[in-house]
């Protein structure tokens, strides 16, 4: 029994229509989305949605609502067009579109603000090291100091270090100089 | 020798038979691999013949400028004017402004040479239908801003 009621759910659950199914786990539907626009094409994934691209110029639904005003124009616009005038025209187009190519394809400038906070974030390195100089790291050792460093090459001069091609066949024994 | 014979006697029969102009279209004209090979004129004819079709509607004029503008060709000033006229036929203003405005942007680098000759081409039919171009609209630069939906 438990069985075939197991099945009768598994069942139910797979036949709930594509649609009803997206509504279910999206929560709303596309074509509860549009409202009363007018869907008038192919739409991403064949659903009724509104972008502008310039690779995909014409989405599928009209980006305004079918108010009266608009069903008025819409109603002169099956007349002649030269006798529509350029408000109405401009009208007409941003009922069916949102943006025109040069307002979506207009720099933002973001840019600039990405650029100037990644520069200033990357400072923080800067400040990061001289804390780590202050607070963390020991001071140099002596051996870095100028004084003991000649004293160091003096050293290695004494010994001969490599006289062949290296330091000691550079220096000049006889005269106490570089070569 | 017989193999010989009835091969000549079968040749003599086919010239009498075939005319020597159907033996020579017999070779075949393409001679690649892959599918037929479309000719440019061969493809604006066809989507003049689609923009031209009497009973075409809205969602298959938008199908037909979604595929051209998806492709890597800026569409020819005739296929343009059908497209034109479809618009007319439907009773969609914007549709039409839109496209020349996809037009222009599938010019891309070059916009400056190939944009005025595709005006030039079709200013005959916009002046009939009475369609703007989008810079008589003034839609060649911004004109309205549009907030951020982030920032609402």
């Amino acid at each position: 029994m438990a069985n075939y009621l197991m099945r009768r759910a598994l069942l139910d659950a797979v036949r709930i229509p594509a649609c009803a199914r997206a509504v279910a786990s999206s929560g709303v539907s596309e074509l509860g989305k549009i409202g009363n626009r007018e869907w008038v094409g192919y739409g991403f994934n064949g659903q009724p949605n509104y972008v502008d691209r310039a690779e995909f110029p014409l989405p599928a639904v009209r980006f305004r609502p079918e108010t009266p005003d608009v069903k008025a124009l819409r109603e002169k616009e099956k007349g002649d067009w030269r006798k529509l005038t350029l408000e109405e025209k401009k009208a007409l187009y941003r009922v069916s579109f949102c943006q025109t190519f040069a307002e979506f394809q207009a720099p933002t400038g973001e840019w600039k603000g990405v650029l100037g906070w990644g520069l200033f974030i990357a400072s923080f390195s800067v400040w990061i090291y001289m804390a780590m100089k202050l607070f963390v790291y020991s001071p140099l050792p002596e051996s870095l100091k100028e004084e003991n460093q000649k004293a160091q090459l003096r050293r290695m001069l004494d010994l001969k270090v490599n006289p062949v091609d290296g330091l000691a066949s550079k220096w000049d024994y006889e005269n106490n100089r570089w070569k | 020798m017989l193999k010989s014979a009835s091969g000549a006697l079968a040749n003599v029969l086919k010239r009498s038979l075939v005319p020597a102009a159907r033996v020579t279209a017999v070779v075949p004209l393409r001679r690649s691999h892959g599918g037929p090979v479309e000719s440019d004129e061969e493809f604006d004819s066809r989507y003049e013949a689609f923009f031209n079709r009497k009973d075409i509607d809205g969602w298959e004029i938008r199908k037909g400028m979604n595929d051209l503008c998806g492709m890597d060709l800026v569409p020819d000033p005739k296929i343009i004017k059908a497209a034109l006229h479809a618009c007319r036929r439907v009773n969609d203003y914007a549709l039409a402004v839109r496209f020349i405005e996809a037009c222009k942007d599938k010019c891309g680098p070059k916009v400056t040479e190939i944009y005025p000759y595709i005006i030039q081409e079709i200013k005959p039919t916009l002046t009939e239908l009475g369609i703007e171009t989008p810079e008589e609209l003034g839609y060649d630069k911004p004109e309205l801003a549009l907030e951020n939906v982030y920032e609402m």
